[in-house]
């Protein structure tokens, strides 16, 4: 018992690359993958690191594996993205120490901007593709997938889902295996990718995923549970298999543990027994169409959803209409209608005042990636784009551009937070500092990676555990900024004098706001409430929609008046700086007082 | 038989925490374990979830529509959300602790009025606990949550031992007696 642990998808992924030798390890925060690279620090022996962003993510692990060592990158969906540069041509090298890219796919983007099926890199990269059903087997793959990395000289992808990663399930320690470092040896034909030496690579990359298909058998990777039932064959992968498992069907079924390259030759065989396949799988239909081209007769995403989380459920009602299940009951009743709940700036949040400063100005904002991504939600309502990690710089820039042009222009805002500005904002930076066009970037600099959890910046310094820190102030001026102002957010009208200022000068001006994240931080000061007798009902601190502040109508009043919970305040003092008539108030009761 | 119990909160709440020891002390009972929580943007006060299935043979972290045999919400308006992921008769151990959605501090939605009222039309078990207000007696609101799974304790096939085997494991150690306590003041019936 006692080796045996109850883990997540993402633990067991970390604990999988520590019982395989594993020895460089990076990766850029981004849910649902976050946890694997907390969880790799939690070991000795390696080296796991949080790297600016996805691209150096995957360079550090490239730099590991070109060494010798078993190595590992991981990131959320859309972090391949910033990674498949690299990615691309690294894939074309005859790898050397065990190279895999776990990637975290978000189907129903629970805390995403896209759902992209990130399945389709490993055709793209011409590389084997792993999909884990169980921690369990999260935790073998890491050491199959290196393994077969090494044997096949390619990079191997594991794709796991939001909801696998976020699962725990009972999992078999194993001890660690020494690692084996042989070191970096030149070999320019090997490491430089131009012609000819590329040229001869994409042979390479053909002839290596054919061996694999073919090796599939020794593998274990994929299971053909055969009933006696040949009526319908349903060919499945990854947490799918365990949802339909649930319904205990009693249909043959192929799970597929490696998604590419495709057991063709096999499945064909298989298929033939069949009166039909169908396949179970999220997003896009990457397997079925495989198994099309290849000449078996497959359905699927015409019965289930080419969008959000399949789940048993889902499961259910797709085979219903496949006519494969007779519709059965699902579900005690309709549920209440319960309001929604969406999420909203945390007590005491730096972001909140200068979101609020915005509206008041009626300006024209582009978001970019962060906690700060919010403020598209009401009451603030001040984004009008958000699209990927530091884009807004660039979209700002040419959408100044066209409005200069058509004799439109105006002022134009972005905010970008520090963990974005050193993820991708530096090169945007670098591109607008000539501009000409009337633009405020605000840096929302709260020290933090925050909606991930708290991981550190560049900027964290000494609030974490950094003996040094880069100032955005000065890094911006070393690129020929003049117009730079900063601003302690939590004084509001200096802050909005600052913003505005910035706004109604022509050419580039920067804003930085240096409040600390209060939740990462755990920033508490004595808290706020309203006094009664002055307050107006206005509603202003209602505006500034900060969690403890709602209207309520006190014990014998029979009017509503502002209230601030003051078990949730954490004393940012905002509210009270925005109320026209100083209703609102610093406790001077002790914090154990606190109802 | 697989037992399914969901558990329903705000971000922020302490859920995974709580989902966690109690998948902890079914998987110390010997018995198969799968649970799963949401984590990510639903932390910034958003609703979130966690589900926990033990049994001898479980397959999906989920639960399947209509098979929640327990609900324990942290806040009313949460435990009125899942009732369709619940089978009839299940027992919901309700926190009476009320967390206004951003909707309702804009004064655009009106929060649900009488939530135990509601459940029980949908024929479901309530079991109404104070876990605030215990917690707040025993000097740390942070210990509701504890207060909650002792309430959920009573329902579910393990010792207290166990329980408080893997409470101890999970929570800071400074806390330990505490949460003890706690504990044992959700698992009293006569609250």
């Amino acid at each position: 018992m006692s080796n045996i642990a109850l883990l997540t998808g993402n633990q067991a992924i970390a604990r999988g690359f520590f019982e395989a030798g594993g020895v460089v390890a990076a990766s850029y925060p981004g849910s649902p993958t976050v946890e694997i690279m907390e969880s790799l620090k939690e070991y000795k022996d390696m080296h796991a690191h949080w790297a600016m962003n996805e691209k150096v993510a995957l360079e550090i692990a490239i730099g590991g594996s070109f060494a010798g060592a078993r190595s590992l990158a991981s990131m959320k969906h859309v972090g391949v993205n910033i990674a498949a540069d690299p990615f691309m041509t690294f894939t074309q090298i005859r790898t050397h120490g065990g190279f895999v890219l776990v990637v975290g796919d978000d189907p129903g983007l629970s805390s995403s901007q896209n759902e992209q099926d990130s399945r389709f890199f490993a055709k793209f990269a011409h590389c084997a593709l792993l999909e884990p059903s169980t921690p369990q087997e999260a935790k073998d793959y890491v050491g199959l997938g290196l393994s077969i990395s090494e044997e096949y000289g390619m990079p191997v992808i594991i794709r796991l889902t939001s909801t696998l990663c976020h699962s725990r399930g009972a999992v078999l320690l194993g001890e660690r295996t020494p690692p084996s470092i042989a070191g970096f040896t030149p070999d320019q034909a090997r490491y430089c990718m131009l012609p000819p030496h590329a040229n001869a690579q994409q042979h390479f990359m053909q002839e290596r995923i054919a061996k694999l298909a073919l090796a599939t058998d020794s593998l274990a990777l994929n299971t053909y549970e055969d009933t006696d039932r040949r009526d319908v064959l349903l060919v499945t992968s990854g947490l799918p298999y365990q949802f339909l498992a649930e319904l205990d069907l009693g249909y043959s079924v192929f799970k597929l543990g490696l998604c590419y390259p495709l057991p063709i030759a096999k499945l064909k065989e298989i298929a033939a027994e069949y009166a039909r396949v169908i396949v179970i799988e999220e997003l896009m239909p990457f397997i079925e169409e495989q198994l099309r081209a290849a000449g078996i007769d497959a359905s699927g995403k015409q019965f289930f959803p080419f969008t959000g989380a399949l789940t048993t459920d889902g499961i259910r009602v797709g085979l219903v209409r496949a006519g494969i299940l007779q519709q059965g009951t699902t579900g005690a009743g309709t549920p209440p209608p319960a309001i929604p709940r969406t999420p909203m700036l945390c007590s005491g949040c730096p972001h909140r005042p200068v979101f609020h400063i915005l509206q008041k100005a009626k300006a024209l904002v582009i978001g970019d990636i962060g906690c700060y991504s919010l403020g598209i939600l009401e009451p603030f309502e001040v984004l009008k784009t958000n699209l990927s990690m530091g884009a807004s710089l660039g979209i700002m820039q040419g959408m100044a551009m066209a409005h200069r042009t058509a004799d439109k222009a105006r002022a134009f805002v972005a905010v970008i937070g520090d963990g974005t500005f050193f993820h991708s904002g530096l090169s945007g930076f670098a591109n607008i500092t000539e501009s000409k066009e009337n633009i405020t970037i605000i840096v929302l600099d709260n020290r933090t990676t925050a909606m991930t959890g708290g991981q550190p910046t560049p900027t964290t310094g000494d609030l974490g555990q950094a003996t040094h820190a880069i100032s955005i102030t000065e890094v911006l001026k070393s690129f020929g900024i003049q117009d730079i102002s900063v601003a302690d957010q939590f004084d509001y009208s200096n802050t909005k004098n600052v913003i505005m200022g910035a706004m109604k000068r022509d050419g580039l001006s920067v804003v930085v706001v240096t409040r600390p994240c209060a939740l990462n931080f755990d920033v508490r000061e004595p808290h706020f409430y309203v006094d009664r007798d002055i307050c107006i009902s206005c509603r202003a601190c209602i505006g500034v929609n900060c969690p403890p502040i709602s209207m309520k109508v006190y014990e014998g009043q029979n009017k509503k008046n502002s209230y601030i919970d003051p078990n949730m305040c954490v004393g940012c003092s905002v509210c009270s700086q925005v109320c026209p008539v100083k209703a609102i108030k610093r406790s001077t009761a002790p914090e154990e007082a606190r109802p | 038989m697989t037992t399914n119990i969901l558990i329903a909160g705000v971000g922020g709440q302490g859920l995974v925490l709580a989902t966690r020891i109690v998948g902890g002390v079914a998987f110390r009972a010997g018995l198969q374990v799968k649970t799963c929580d949401v984590i990510g943007l639903a932390q910034r006060g958003g609703m979130v979830w966690g589900s926990v299935r033990f049994g001898h043979a479980v397959h999906s972290p989920l639960i399947p529509e209509g098979q929640g045999d327990f609900l324990l919400a942290m806040e009313e308006l949460e435990g009125l959300r899942w009732v369709s992921l619940l089978k009839a008769g299940a027992v919901v151990v309700l926190s009476r602790e009320t967390i206004l959605p951003n909707r309702a501090l804009l004064e655009k939605d009106d929060y649900p009025k009488d939530v135990p009222a509601q459940l029980a039309t949908h024929g479901l078990k309530t079991v109404c606990v104070e876990a605030n207000s215990i917690a707040r007696q025993l000097g740390n609101k942070r210990l509701a949550n504890t207060v909650l799974l002792g309430a959920l304790s009573n329902y579910l096939p393990f010792a207290p031992d166990t329980w408080l085997e893997v409470l101890r494991e999970s929570v800071p150690s400074a806390t330990i007696e505490l949460n003890e306590a706690a504990f044992g003041l959700g698992r009293t019936p006569s609250l």
